[in-house]
């Protein structure tokens, strides 16, 4: 009994985050619309983003106005960042579908890679963004640092397989 | 144009901004507002007369931007405790009275037009969002200083 209320706790958890992420990353390319070609942002600002030394400081001067503003403030950035995050992926996983459905070869342990990390990539942003509305960011920096992580590199794998993935006059398709 | 000849003329259009402007301006925040006032606010190419005497005004432009890039970056990535510092120089450094610089800037919030061009929409929230908190803290500090040595 204890079993199955675990198993539909987790399932209805599931597609909350996956609810989630579709909503956020629907809202990112809104409000991205302009800013479509934007690449990713660096790791030292994400890091800051999360950071907790600048909620030391805030924590330090005994100010609730300005502990209440600093929370609120950072939950706003943060919450940017993994919609931006969130959209980049999607559209980054788009442009790879298309050129995937034009090539003759496909690799398919690259492209289950691909997906894996992807799925993964928008369950911990989907996850992120309930954690961040929730408890704010300052506790999620490492979580941070994988989404970070996960996007630098499926960004890169997509434009390692980018030239050879179109048809392109009959090319034997991606490695 | 040969690039080659391109990027030295750049590097050094940029040394000569570095050496010869910025370094007079004390301050990052200081030096960003000044690199964002050389920039146009129709065509947002960046203009310095003395730079464009002595460089191609391509070249000029190219090297103020780099510099106000890589500043802003700086300052956006910057803690927020050395940012309040940051902050309170420049404000010092304003002939305005400070409360009034700091009811100003938190009003009308004119730091926004400092942001380099096409800059990555988190890093821009981060920064001007910094920036408030920078400002909110300043007035707290003012504000508690007023009210004497009894206020906690």
């Amino acid at each position: 009994m204890i079993g199955f209320a675990s198993l539909m706790a987790g399932v209805v958890l599931l597609l909350l985050l996956v609810a989630l992420a579709a909503r956020d990353s629907r809202e990112a390319r809104i409000a991205q619309d302009d800013n479509a070609g934007a690449e990713m942002c660096p790791p030292e600002f994400v890091g800051q983003v999360f950071s907790r030394q600048d909620w030391e400081f805030i924590r330090g001067l005994r100010v609730p106005e300005l502990a209440a503003l600093f929370q609120q403030e950072r939950k706003r950035v943060a919450l940017v960042w993994v919609r931006q995050t969130s959209a980049m992926i999607q559209r980054v996983m788009r442009e790879h579908a298309a050129a995937a459905r034009q090539s003759r070869g496909v690799n398919f342990p690259t492209e289950l890679k691909i997906w894996r990390q992807f799925l993964s990539l928008v369950l911990i942003c989907g996850t992120l963004s309930l954690a961040i509305q929730i408890a704010g960011p300052r506790w999620l920096a490492s979580l941070a640092r994988v989404a970070q992580r996960l996007s630098e590199q499926m960004t890169n794998v997509q434009s390692a397989l980018r030239p050879a993935s179109p048809v392109s006059a009959g090319a034997t398709g991606s490695e | 144009m040969d690039p080659t000849y391109n990027t030295a003329t750049l590097e050094q259009a940029y040394d000569d901004l570095v050496r010869h402007s910025l370094a007079k301006i004390s301050g990052d925040l200081a030096r960003l507002i000044y690199l964002a006032s050389t920039r146009d606010y129709n065509t947002g190419n960046y203009h310095h007369d003395g730079l464009a005497g002595q460089f191609p005004a391509e070249i000029a432009c190219q090297a103020l931007e780099m510099a106000h890039r890589q500043i802003f970056g700086r300052i956006a990535a910057c803690p927020l405790e050395r940012l309040v510092v940051e902050v309170e120089a420049y404000v010092n450094s304003s002939p305005q009275s400070r409360a009034e610089v700091l009811e100003v800037w938190q009003k009308l919030e004119p730091y926004r037009v400092a942001l380099p061009l096409n800059v990555n929409i988190a890093v821009a929230q981060l920064f001007i969002s910094n920036i408030k908190l920078a400002l909110a803290v300043l007035r707290h500090r003012r504000e508690r200083k007023a009210a004497g040595p009894s206020a906690s």
